[in-house]
């Protein structure tokens, strides 16, 4: 069978009938079912790990080559404008991709729509990029009204990162129609590492059915905010999609860096130390790496709600990468995973999260009672009273953490 | 203090109609003793069912002179959803003849069909038209809709006691009203803004 | 006129949403309460709730998640999957749904339908019928979330469970499912005209017009849809917009 078509459809062994169904994990990472947009094959293997293992198929001088051909296409010669956007954060990804760009002999606008809870770190790390000699755009959503959302998704749709999943998606695709810039240079596909349909990850453009589809919109618009809390149109410019006209007239196109080059973030992290990158010194809380995610003090609290939610965190995404590219085995990633996944976020890059929550306007009584509306219950220890299961420091304890 | 007693025959969604009475701003208990109706301030009888099942337990619980007692001679104010509005009514035809809670004199009958268009049961959104000067549609925008599901439906004796009217069917009560004692046909707790309204306004009676 | 409902589908696997194609429901979608969450604050018509796995599983309905989500919503909800006998059919109505759905088993027992309507009244029975249509064009009625062939017809099918007492019919075209390419609309149209009671036609909706061709040309009360508000951008607000452009008795 090609490992590079994944047929849909997930073999569902023979249910336990009458009994509920336990969650069942990869056989090769430990990815659960219960992740959106995860399934698995005949052997038990989920859809991200299938699209790693399809890479070794993958001629990557022919698509290097074909990037070469695209960037030409978008190449101003005159000067007179940039040759794409280039989307960032500061973080290792983006100075990957921009040491790429450069070093391909385009002449890039960086644009970064500033996140949620800047961090110190993460404000360095910008600075680091501008200094590799860059035209750079910071697009600052309203500050007073983010943090409104900030914490009405998180009630809500139990999502504090939502403003931030919608703005940057959009606000790059905006400053191309704003600039007259149609190329915009995304990093990797999401979906073709942590899985997704086929049609997704062989698809390179992004477009707004995408956004909407698998930009972890959880199904909430921008048009759903109107009205709720006073927020009116004219407080959501940069939060709204360019129109199809616009899109048309200006030619926007994306192109994900992650279709050319095999995509790995560690590698990335490397490679941007070399150029001025900073990392923490120690592991960031609930994650295992100290090289990503490092500019939003709000990034815990999202990574918890989605434990609650689907019952994995950020240290199943980091330890399912390193274990599909064999850096780690798929035992000690699942004793890592014990350890670290899904704590409680009583801080994240050393700020408490009463401080975090203080941003926002919520105490952490009212965080916890979010947090036990969300949980999905089927996935945690109980009590017989059918209340969870918490130890001191009000962590959870899943149900199963690897396949019986 | 606006508490507002719930009567509970178990055939009905409680909860919702709890939930939306805090929404609305009121303090709702749930009950199902005869005592407790009686000395209630606000009673609010929800129903979703059968005519007859419904009225037998209401019988069986001691509830039927309760409520009545409690919005004739108490002239406490009385709110009947849906079923609960159609068993404040004198008498019921669904199924079999059955004597209802009798605060407000009418027969319930099935709905008849306009026309060819219309279907039985009447499920979904539909316009109610205020006709009585009702208080509970104080502040509601005319001609609002409200969520209906139903297949029979409530003729008052005196058109007095007609609050508002949807045109279907023929037009047919969707509230009635005698004194402080309204029924909804509509569902009021599902009925977002407009049936929040609805609540507000019979919490602050 | 009562007011033609768009009702929004939520399919729940296990411990979470799912959407596939053709029955198919293998893609996760994520949390049954965030889906619940966002159409409550629409404010949309009417949510249909179904547990895919609870007949194919042997199981009964899970009334504490049904409690659980009731709880964070205000609008009216069909809830189905399992529903074996009137002692469910009342669970689910004291949790908080205000219509039952059955299926499988009521094609097992066609009586449930009767004394469902007997002890709940007819408003709060609705008899899902999911449709297969044949290479050969032939429509069967099939149960067990579209796994096991019954040899019904269903017009047939509709007819009797609405004499049994059903007061709505929940119409799918299995064929149709998750593929956007339009609703079954000679099926939705035979089956409508068949009964006296309202008629919901669910499968295939990839576009606004596809609602509207269904309610034009075939006299269904409401249209239901899944796939086309969970992966792309349009929302059951905008449906109605759009149908009430066409000339279609929408709220808005």
């Amino acid at each position: 069978m090609s490992l590079g078509e994944i047929a849909p459809g997930p073999m569902w062994p023979a249910r336990a009938e009458g009994r509920e169904q336990p969650v069942r994990y990869c056989k090769s990472c430990l990815y659960p079912e219960t992740k959106p947009d995860l399934w698995f094959d005949e052997h038990g293997v989920c859809n991200a790990c299938n699209n790693f293992a399809s890479r070794e198929t993958v001629d990557w001088s022919a698509r290097q080559a074909e990037l070469k051909t695209v960037l030409q296409r978008y190449r101003q010669e005159n000067g007179n404008n940039y040759d794409c956007i280039v989307p960032v954060s500061g973080g290792k990804d983006s100075h990957y991709q921009l040491i790429r760009l450069l070093e391909l002999g385009m002449n890039p606008l960086c644009v970064t729509a500033t996140t949620d809870d800047l961090s110190p770190i993460g404000r360095r790390n910008i600075e680091n990029m501008k200094k590799l000699g860059v035209d750079f755009v910071e697009v600052t959503t309203n500050p007073v009204i983010r943090r409104k959302i900030n914490k009405f998704t998180l009630s809500t749709i139990g999502d504090v990162s939502w403003p931030e999943h919608v703005t940057i998606f959009t606000i790059p695709v905006r400053m191309a129609v704003q600039f007259n810039v149609p190329l915009i240079v995304w990093g990797e596909n999401p979906q073709h590492e942590y899985g997704g349909p086929a049609t997704s990850t062989t698809k390179n453009i992004l477009d707004r059915r995408w956004l909407e589809e698998f930009g972890g919109l959880l199904g909430f618009r921008v048009s759903d905010l109107i009205g709720q809390l006073e927020i009116q149109p004219r407080n959501l410019i940069q939060y709204t999609y360019p129109s199809d006209e616009d899109l048309q007239r200006v030619g926007v196109s994306g192109i994900f860096l992650g279709y050319y080059f095999p995509w790995d973030g560690y590698q990335n992290a490397l490679i941007a130390q070399g150029y001025g990158f900073e990392t923490l010194p120690n592991m960031v809380e609930g994650a295992l790496a100290n090289y990503e995610n490092l500019d939003n003090h709000q990034m815990g609290i999202h990574d918890y709600f989605k434990f609650l939610k689907y019952g994995f965190g950020r240290a199943t995404d980091i330890a399912s990468n390193h274990i599909r590219r064999g850096r780690m085995s798929r035992l000690d990633g699942l004793n890592l995973v014990k350890r670290h996944d899904g704590r409680f976020p009583w801080s994240y890059l050393g700020k408490p999260l009463a401080d975090i929550l203080g941003e926002f306007d919520m105490d952490v009584e009212e965080f916890m009672r979010i947090c036990d509306r969300w949980t999905n219950k089927r996935l945690f220890l109980t009590d017989h009273n059918g209340q969870l299961v918490k130890d001191k420091d009000q962590n959870l304890t899943k149900k199963l953490y690897d396949n019986a | 203090m606006r508490t507002v007693t719930i009567v509970d025959c178990g055939l009905s969604n409680i909860d919702s109609a709890v939930r939306a009475l805090e929404y609305c701003g009121g303090d709702p208990v749930v009950t199902r003793d005869p005592a407790v109706v009686r000395a209630a301030g606000r009673l609010v009888l929800p129903g979703v069912g059968a005519f007859p099942e419904a009225m037998r337990r209401l019988n069986e619980a001691g509830l039927t002179d309760a409520i009545r007692e409690a919005a004739i001679h108490g002239e406490r104010p009385v709110l009947g959803i849906c079923l609960g509005m159609q068993l404040l009514a004198t008498a019921g035809q669904e199924m079999a003849f059955t004597q209802g809670i009798g605060v407000i004199p009418g027969d319930v009958t099935p709905l008849q069909r306009a026309d060819a268009t219309e279907r039985v049961p009447h499920i979904g959104w539909n316009t109610v038209e205020d006709i009585g000067d009702c208080p509970l549609l104080k502040g509601v925008p005319p001609l609002s809709d409200f969520y209906f599901v139903h297949s029979f439906h409530f003729k008052p004796n005196d058109p007095a006691h007609m609050m508002g009217q949807t045109p279907s069917y023929g037009g047919f009560a969707a509230i009635v009203g005698r004194g402080l004692a309204f029924g909804a046909q509509f569902h009021p707790e599902k009925s977002q803004a407009n049936g929040f309204a609805i609540l507000k306004n019979f919490v602050g009676l | 006129m009562v007011k033609i409902r768009v009702m929004p589908t939520l399919l729940h696997r296990d411990m979470g949403l799912v959407k596939g194609e053709r029955f198919d429901s293998w893609r996760r979608t994520g949390s049954a309460l965030q889906a619940i969450k966002v159409y409550n604050m629409r404010g949309v018509d009417e949510l249909v709730f179904m547990d895919i796995t609870a007949s194919p599983d042997g199981r009964p309905p899970d009334f504490d998640l049904i409690d659980d989500l009731a709880d964070e919503c205000f609008m009216p909800m069909t809830v189905g999957g399992g529903v074996r006998d009137a002692e469910d059919i009342g669970r689910l109505l004291g949790v908080g749904a205000d219509k039952v759905s059955l299926n499988s088993h009521a094609l097992a027992n066609p009586d449930i339908i009767a004394e469902g309507a007997r002890t709940f009244g007819s408003q709060c029975i609705v008899l899902s019928i999911d449709v297969l249509r044949g290479p050969d064009g032939r429509l069967e009625v099939m149960s067990h979330g579209g796994k096991r062939p019954t040899g019904k017809d269903p017009v047939e099918w509709a007819k009797r469970g609405a004499d049994l007492g059903a007061g709505e019919i929940l119409l799918t075209s299995i064929d149709r499912d998750g593929t956007f390419q339009g609703y079954d609309i000679a099926l939705a149209k035979a089956v409508a005209a068949a009964v006296d009671v309202p008629v919901i036609a669910s499968g295939g909706a990839g576009d606004y017009a596809h609602m509207a061709d269904v309610l034009r040309q075939a006299d269904v009360a409401a249209v239901a849809a899944a796939s086309i508000f969970h992966f792309t951008e349009k929302t059951p607000a905008e449906a109605k917009k759009y149908l009430k452009k066409e000339g279609f008795n929408v709220r808005i």
